[in-house]
């Protein structure tokens, strides 16, 4: 610190002595980001060669200035100002961020370069628009959801805000399509860690999109990679404290979907019972009082009315409910972080504390989370070697949606049930189904309230300790030891249930707990020459990765005691088991990387990595991964024009490869298990499933009871030639700045083949129990483009505003399965997915509804046409042309990933106020719309949505719902319930006001202070087919995505 | 700056330590066995065990041990019951008959043709490791093999009577050779090939084992009788029966000659906890309740069948019995069934206000219908009482759909809720009890009907007195229960024409399996699904309108569609049933 304080006052010292004439200038340069002064801030006199830099406060005083001159005040990472003197003693200046800054310096894959010299296809996030707003979902991704180009981000409302997808740049391969995560060089795939930084901490982020950029990371690199660098210590040597707090409301009202009540559903049962010739009386009958003529071919309803009580009990008076109103509250998310950051001249220490709470929009349900991190280094030795620690630690508690006594889903309940079940029976107590025609599903709102105590606990820790030794003046060595390691506990608690028609009679306690470690050790060292016009930068390095995985699951039956406290494993009297398994793997690396650039007009990069692998076989372990890419930057060339429309040009081609091994930790082998008792929901999950015995003990003695003698079974098949999959992509890009950089842009066109793609295809049952097996067996292509175009301009000191937009499209296609893999797959021997997405649905077409008896017969029969051949059904249509449907009428119908994601965001700055919008869709794909599940047919048991009161009848033949039926309604795959689900998203607005800092100082010496509210999923726009309500909602069983509002608050002091 | 060193030194050697551990990358699996040493022979007897547990896996949706999907609701025994058409729908499409088509997802159907194909997988890998132990090394070697083969035999026994054309899998052939098995055998030559397999386990069984759960030669006999009748009856491509084969006839009665068996005392034995593996019970499969599983190795098969609206019981009043069941019960005078017009007249169809249904005064009953049809106003499992006097008297109230499917419960496959081998899980049922795949009344009836067929009336006639006689005597645990006393049975006379005697017999399979699954394989062995389902069904409208639009196809209807999957995961391979 002294050294470089010296330097400082020295260059502060030199000018005053030289040039000690004209009128004095001073001031103080701060940064309009967060207020802190910035020094370091070079203040040059245009057009002179007299100049100062700031001192760490940020004051400078220049002497002996002309009056009329120009001051320019330049320093990396921001905005250039020019200012002119007019005279003034005075100047103090705001530094702007310079979003697109050209000097940035990016952390590329165990080193660092400039930005300007990069060549692969890397987003880096300008994560300005981010700071300073409210992260309701408490997830980091929700910061890149819509700016990046090529990523795609998919969520649920979960209070968790964990998201469901995350793609880069479309899919790779056919199974996990995760990115890798690398914060602070340490590798994880797992979302939650990401999810769990809080964005107060986020240096950077960078995101590698292909695979000339990601082969450095190497085998789990090949969907992506996502590198985070978080904040070190404070610039300067001083203590800083930043605190952003905000608080949401969140709404699921917007997205929910309109049902029936009571009356209308009767409505609907009536006609959908008489067109299946059935008397609406004997099925609904003691739900409903049917008026009508009796007349089957002539029907005529008079009038529905809702009998009084629900099965007839006097307790239980029948309710009109929207079940969705019942179910879901506002919720509240609390959202406070802290950062502490000081620094010394030779260590510095971050410490950041957040807190998380969101009540959730589903009764009984809550989220909260704790974080905190640590990041601290010091410097040893004349500061040749620095010794550092980053830490995150979270500690989360959830309760999240819970199954009903029939394992249905809360969410989906309070779409389906029907609205005669009060929610509260007469006594005030819950209400259920009872009597005839009601579905055996449970009132959700009870299933919430008895799950109340369920929870599960997530304690993350994360972190790394690191030494870097100068060995020579060029040439470093870094040793990084990180650590990744999570413990789940869940506590499932059944109580007794009595709803109705619906009781459990017994209680249960259920612990699902895992732990999992990763260890990472990696050692690089990295070297740096420069001589004459050309810069030298070559990496090398081993890492290695450890992964463990644990379970362990208890259940015990039969409490005495219904109270949360009781239920402890020890305190159950009845029958008890446990299950659990062991996994592990190891990766082993070795990496080189080598930069080149001269005259920073040509850049060329080279790197090579070689992977091994505990999940393959000895022959096929490693694996090596080349990569290159050269970049040309024509704008520093002297023939292009200085004084043009383009001020920056760049272009670059990347090739490179990288390995996939996301495959079990035990594929290749051939396995048997001792299944002693386990029932097939433990493997697969499913509804049925818990009641399906997949064990191998058998009572052979006819004892009833007792311990069984037991045996194995296979439950995977062998393939010891299982090896690397493989991803080849050519990547062309253009980096490009208009107008004097107020247009900012790059544009890529990369197309990509991954071949031996590990897939565990589903295999016909005569191969018998546990068969599948992993292969090596498909070849996929994928083509796309992104382009990012930012455009910022400044009208007045006052008013600035700027404009970005990003675009991302992709085509796969497969392109090669082997025989027995392609029977896997949809589609048929003689029109296979070969030349189609891997997300293609192969399916029937429809040809709108038939009109007339003679139209139906006219029609082919047969298949999927044979339940709906009636005046008023789906028409079917017969693709072969051989008379009949059946599954040779098939086709490919459309794709569910979207041919083009696209996002825009607009900031306006005027004075103390800031405003920005912030919006993203996509657009050319198709997907289920569950709405039409209820909206255009009836379900016995469940409510219907009010489409299907003008549903087709001989009377309203211009519907195009079909006539109502209560057994002969479609599913599957077809496009009448495929449909383009494209949309466009207004995913934020967001308003802030900066207090003026001569205010704010005098309070206890704040350096800023912003309030801003927000909203978020404000509106939206669907194709005109779409009917559902929020196109992002495409699993009822899950919490939509809400509408939130937010207000908050940051300060720095 | 020696310590410099020395800490370079250090991160160096751990550089150098780690590139050289070759050991870092080899994994063994925790916690699993490899293909080498499963296969030994200290694992034969437990992958044996694997195999029989294999028979038993099955759940509610993919049935392997309970045929009333796809026997009982498939035939004029009864309804899919639950909360209207809709609910597990696949089940009203075969009710329907004319609304099965291939390509029905993974319910029902296309999930048993997967389930038994992993039981036989599990007997063809314990076969495979067994036959390379020397036989000197393994004293029982030739019983577990034949004990295998009987297993895999009655894997595909089951899946042809629901496929016809189905690949026969055997122990020693890749997976490519299974996968290019095809499904396109004559139909009498897959039959013979079944055969062997139980032949072989026929010739080399004891007559008994002391484990009881094991496959015996008693079981080989009875399997062999069972289908060697089904076989005398040849089919053509379109399922109609062309032939009785006189010569596959005299095998059953000589098979059945073979086996060792009695009656229960009582009829009800059969259905009830406590009287697992007893005479009766020839082959059956095993089930066990706290047993340390998940959920207990019980049968969850019947699991929605339950009476739905009495807490007692769970969810969800699935396979009621039918009206035509009900009336099928009748008695005349004499005690003997009104084998032609038994249906032209309905019992028990008024309710009254306590929710009973009376029986008009005369009429009389065949006992069992009170062991097989829970009846509103009649005790249930003979029982009155679980926790308060009369709560086990079945009233109209546990029905579920009534105004859809009426309100006849059944019976066999029920337990009362106080019996130690009653588990409800979640809204499910599951008990114990064993399933029996064939009785030894099934048995005395094989031969009866063989008999018959090949002329021997009197003898045949004088078996099913027999299991008449029982049925008389199987009265007293309903009446100590509550029931009223209006039951009949009385005895075929000697000197029937064998037309009427077949009629009889024909009935009398009905009365003494009603609802328990073989009905309509019987319809369709004897070739007689057509007219007998369309005659029912042409009634049976009339009463219950959700089977305005029901139709039985002749040619198609008799058998499954093999899964469109299945043709799909095979490139083709396999042959599609006609009329798919």
């Amino acid at each position: 610190m002294k050294t470089t304080k010296f330097l400082f006052i020295l260059f502060l010292l030199l000018p005053v002595c030289i040039w000690a004439q004209g009128i004095e200038v001073s001031g103080n340069v701060v940064s309009v980001d967060d207020n802190m002064p910035l020094g370091g801030v070079t203040v040059q006199v245009q057009n002179t060669n007299k100049g100062v830099i700031t001192d760490f406060d940020g004051n400078y005083v220049l002497e002996n200035v002309d009056e009329n001159a120009t001051l320019i005040f330049s320093f990396i990472g921001f905005k250039t100002q020019e200012i002119q003197i007019d005279g003034r003693s005075s100047i103090d200046v705001l530094m702007v961020v310079d979003a697109a800054s050209l000097d940035e310096i990016v952390v590329t894959g165990y080193g660092k370069e400039r930005k300007v010299d990069i060549t692969g296809a890397i987003t880096v996030v300008d994560l300005a628009p981010v700071e300073g707003q409210s992260l309701s979902s408490g997830n980091a991704m929700q910061a890149l959801q819509g700016r990046v180009p090529g990523l795609f981000v998919e969520k649920s409302g979960d209070p968790t805000g964990l998201n469901s997808k995350i793609l880069i740049r479309g899919v790779t391969t056919l199974g996990n399509n995760d990115p890798l995560y690398v914060i602070d060089g340490v590798p994880t795939k797992r979302q939650e860690v990401f999810a769990s930084l809080n964005p107060d901490v986020i240096e950077s982020i960078q995101i590698l999109k292909d695979a000339s950029a990601s082969s450095l990371y190497g085998s789990r690199a090949a969907n992506g990679v996502i590198v985070v660098t978080t904040k070190s210590g404070s610039k300067g040597e001083r203590l800083t404290v930043s605190i952003n707090s905000n608080i949401s409301v969140q709404s699921e009202k917007n997205q929910r979907y309109d049902m029936l009540n009571s009356q209308q559903r009767g409505e609907a049962l009536w006609r959908a019972s008489v067109n299946d010739g059935a008397d609406p009386t004997g099925g609904y009958g003691e739900i409903y009082n049917f008026d009508w003529n009796g007349d089957f071919n002539n029907p005529v309803l008079n009038g529905v009315t809702v009998q009084p009580f629900v099965g007839g009990d006097p307790n239980v008076p029948a309710g009109d409910t929207d079940w969705q109103d019942a179910t879901y509250e506002k919720g509240y998310v609390f959202n406070n972080e802290v950062t502490v950051s000081a620094s010394s001249e030779k260590s510095s220490l971050l410490i950041n504390l957040g807190y998380l709470k969101n009540t959730g929009m589903l009764k009984y349900t809550n989220y909260d989370r704790y974080t905190a991190k640590i990041n601290g280094s010091t410097k040893l030795f004349n500061d040749k070697l620095k010794f550092g620690v980053n830490t995150q630690f979270s500690t989360s508690d959830e309760t999240l949606a819970t199954p009903d006594v029939g394992s249905a889903p809360t969410p989906g309940l309070a779409i389906t049930l029907a609205p005669t079940i009060p929610v509260y029976d007469a006594n005030g107590d819950f209400a259920g189904p009872l009597g005839a025609g009601y579905s055996d599903r449970n009132n959700p709102v009870l299933m919430q309230y008895l799950n109340r105590w369920d929870n599960a606990e997530k304690n993350n820790f994360f972190g790394s300790v690191y030494a870097e030794l100068q060995i020579l003046e060029n040439l470093t060595f870094r040793s990084t030891l990180g650590i990744d390691f999570s413990d789940f506990k869940k506590k499932d608690i059944e109580t007794k249930v009595s709803n109705g028609f619906i009781t459990r009679s017994n209680n249960r306690l259920i612990y699902d707990t895992n732990k999992f470690s990763s260890l990472v050790f990696s050692n690089v060292l990295n070297y740096n020459l420069e001589f004459g016009e050309s810069k030298f930068g070559a990496i090398l390095g081993i890492e290695s990765v450890r992964e463990d995985f644990d379970t362990v699951f208890a259940q015990a039956d039969d409490f005495a005691v219904e109270s949360e406290s009781y239920f402890v494993l020890n305190a159950a009297t009845g029958a008890r088991t446990t299950n659990g398994l062991s996994t592990q793997y190891s990766l082993f690396s070795q990496f080189g990387k080598l930069n080149y650039s001269y005259a920073d007009k040509y850049l060329a990069t080279f790197t090579l990595r070689r992977d091994g692998s505990s999940r393959f076989g000895k022959n096929n372990r490693y694996g090596v991964f080349p990569a290159a890419t050269v970049g040309w930057k024509i704008s520093n060339e002297d023939f292009f024009p200085e004084e043009g429309i383009v001020s920056d040009l760049k272009v670059r081609v990347g090739y490179g490869e990288v390995g996939n091994q996301e495959i079990g930790n035990v594929a290749r082998f051939g396995l048997y298990e001792a299944r002693y008792g386990q029932n097939q929901a433990q493997l697969t999950g499913g509804f049925f499933e818990i009641y399906y015995n997949v064990g191998t003990a058998y009572d052979i003695n006819g004892n009833d009871t007792g311990n069984l003698p037991s045996g194995f079974v296979s439950t995977q098949a062998e393939n010891p030639d299982l090896k690397w999959e493989t991803t080849k992509e050519w990547n062309y890009g253009v980096d490009f700045s208009l107008f004097n950089n107020a247009v900012i842009g790059s544009f890529d066109y990369f197309s990509r083949e991954t071949s031996d793609i590990l897939t565990t295809p589903p295999i016909p049952s005569v191969l018998g129990e546990g068969q599948q097996r992993v292969l090596n067996g498909a070849t996929t292509k994928t083509n796309g483009w992104e382009l990012a175009l930012n455009y910022s301009k400044s009208i007045s000191n006052d008013f600035s505003f700027g404009v970005s937009t990003n675009f991302g499209a992709f085509k796969d296609e497969i392109t090669f399965l082997p025989a027995d893999v392609l029977a896997g797959f949809p589609g048929t021997a003689d029109n296979s997915i070969l030349g189609h997405s891997q997300f293609s649905i192969f399916g029937y077409k429809t040809d709108g509804l038939f009109q007339s008896q003679a139209e139906v017969d006219a029609h082919p029969n047969g298949g999927v046409q044979t339940n709906n051949a009636r005046p008023g059904g789906i028409k079917f249509v017969d693709l072969n042309n051989d008379g009949k449907i059946n599954g040779d009428d098939r086709d490919f119908i459309g794709n569910t990933l979207p041919d083009l994601e696209y996002g825009i965001r607009i900031d306006l700055t005027y004075k103390k106020i800031d405003f920005s919008v912030f919006g993203s869709g996509v657009a050319g794909r198709i997907g289920t719309d569950p709405y039409i599940f209820w909206n255009n047919f009836v379900q016995g048991r469940d409510n219907a949505a009010p489409g299907v009161l003008n549903a087709w009848t001989p009377n309203n033949t211009s519907s195009d719902i079909p006539s109502l039926s209560l057994v002969n309604n479609i599913g599957g795959d077809n496009d009448y319930v495929y449909r383009k689900n494209s949309y466009f998203k207004l995913r934020t607005m967001q308003l802030g006001y900066s207090f003026p800092e001569d205010l704010i100082s005098k309070w206890a010496g704040m350096t800023g202070l912003r309030v801003y509210c927000q909203g978020e999923n404000l509106f939206w726009f669907t194709p005109k087919d779409y009917i559902g309500s929020d196109p992002e909602r495409i699993d009822v069983n899950r919490i939509p995505v809400p509408t939130t509002l937010s207000v908050g608050l940051n300060i720095n002091f | 700056m020696k310590k410099n060193i020395n800490i370079i030194g250090c991160i160096l050697a751990t550089f150098i330590l780690v590139a050289c551990s070759k050991d870092f990358l080899e994994y063994e699996p925790e916690g699993v066995l490899s293909n080498e040493n499963v296969a030994t022979a200290e694992n034969a007897e437990a992958l044996v065990i694997a195999a029989y547990a294999g028979i038993g896996n099955d759940e509610m949706i993919g049935p392997l041990t309970h045929m009333w999907v796809y026997g009982s609701v498939r035939s004029d025994d009864a309804y899919k019951g639950g909360g209207g058409r809709g609910d597990v729908g696949e089940i009203d499409k075969y009710e329907q008959y004319n609304l099965t088509v291939p390509d029905m997802g993974d319910f029902m159907a296309p999930r048993t043709w997967t389930d038994f194909y992993k039981a036989i997988s599990r007997a063809n890998f314990a076969l495979s490791v067994i036959n390379e132990i020397p036989d000197a090394e393994y004293a029982d070697k030739t019983i577990r093999q034949a004990e295998l083969r009987f297993l895999r035999a009655h894997s595909h026994f089951m899946l042809k009577l629901l496929f016809k054309k189905i690949p026969y899998i055997t122990e020693g052939l890749s997976a490519e050779e299974i996968a290019l098995t095809s499904n396109d055998v004559d139909n009498d030559a897959l039959w013979n090939t079944i055969a062997d397999d139980f032949l072989f386990a026929y010739n080399n069984l004891p007559q008994a084992q002391d484990q009881v759960g094991r496959a015996d030669k008693n079981a080989a006999a009875a399997y062999l009788a069972k289908l060697r009748l089904y076989q005398a009856y040849e089919q053509n491509d379109t399922h109609q029966v062309t032939n009785i084969n006189a010569s596959r006839l005299q095998e059953v009665i000589d098979y059945a000659d073979d086996v060792t068996g009695a009656l229960e005392a009582d009829y009800g034995n059969n259905y009830l906890d406590g009287f697992d593996n007893g005479p009766e019970s020839i082959w059956a499969v095993q089930f066990s309740i706290n047993d340390g599983t998940t959920v207990g190795r019980v049968s969850y098969v019947t699991g929605l069948n339950s009476p739905h609206g009495t807490p007692l019981y769970g969810c969800c009043g699935f396979h009621l019995a039918s009206q035509n069941m009900v009336n099928a019960f009748k008695t005349d005078a004499n005690g003997l069934p009104l084998l032609d017009t038994f249906n032209d007249t309905n019992i028990f169809n008024t309710i009254n206000n306590e929710g009973k249904a009376p029986l008009a005064s005369g009429i009389t009953l065949d006992p069992r219908i009170d062991h097989t049809v829970g009846i509103p106003g009649r005790p249930f499992k003979y029982r009155n009482t679980v926790n308060e006097a009369g709560d086990m008297i079945y009233n109209f109230s546990w029905a579920r759909d009534p105004g859809v499917y009426g309100y006849f419960g059944n019976m066999k496959e029920q337990q009362a809720p106080d019996c130690s081998c009653y588990v409800k899980e979640g809204p499910f049922v599951g008990t114990s009890k064993n399933i029996d795949f064939i009785r030894y009344a099934d048995v005395l009836l094989f031969k009866a009907e063989a008999l018959i067929q090949l002329g021997q009336v009197d003898a045949g006639i004088a078996i099913i007195n027999q299991i008449r006689t029982r049925a008389k005597a199987s009265t007293q645990r309903q009446i100590d229960a509550g029931a009223s006393n209006v039951y009949i049975v009385g005895m075929y006379p000697m000197g029937m024409s064998k037309p009427d005697a077949f009629k009889a017999l024909m009935f009398e399979r009905r009365l003494e399996f009603g609802m328990e699954g073989p009905r309509f394989f019987d319809l369709v062995r004897w070739g007689m699904a057509e007219p007998v389902l369309n005659a029912y069904l042409a009634v049976e409208k009339t009463r219950k309108d959700f089977l305005t639009n029901a139709q039985f196809t002749a040619g198609r209807d008799e058998y499954y569609p093999i899964p469109q999957r299945e043709i799909d995961f095979t490139g083709g391979l396999y042959l599609q049933n006609p009329g798919y």
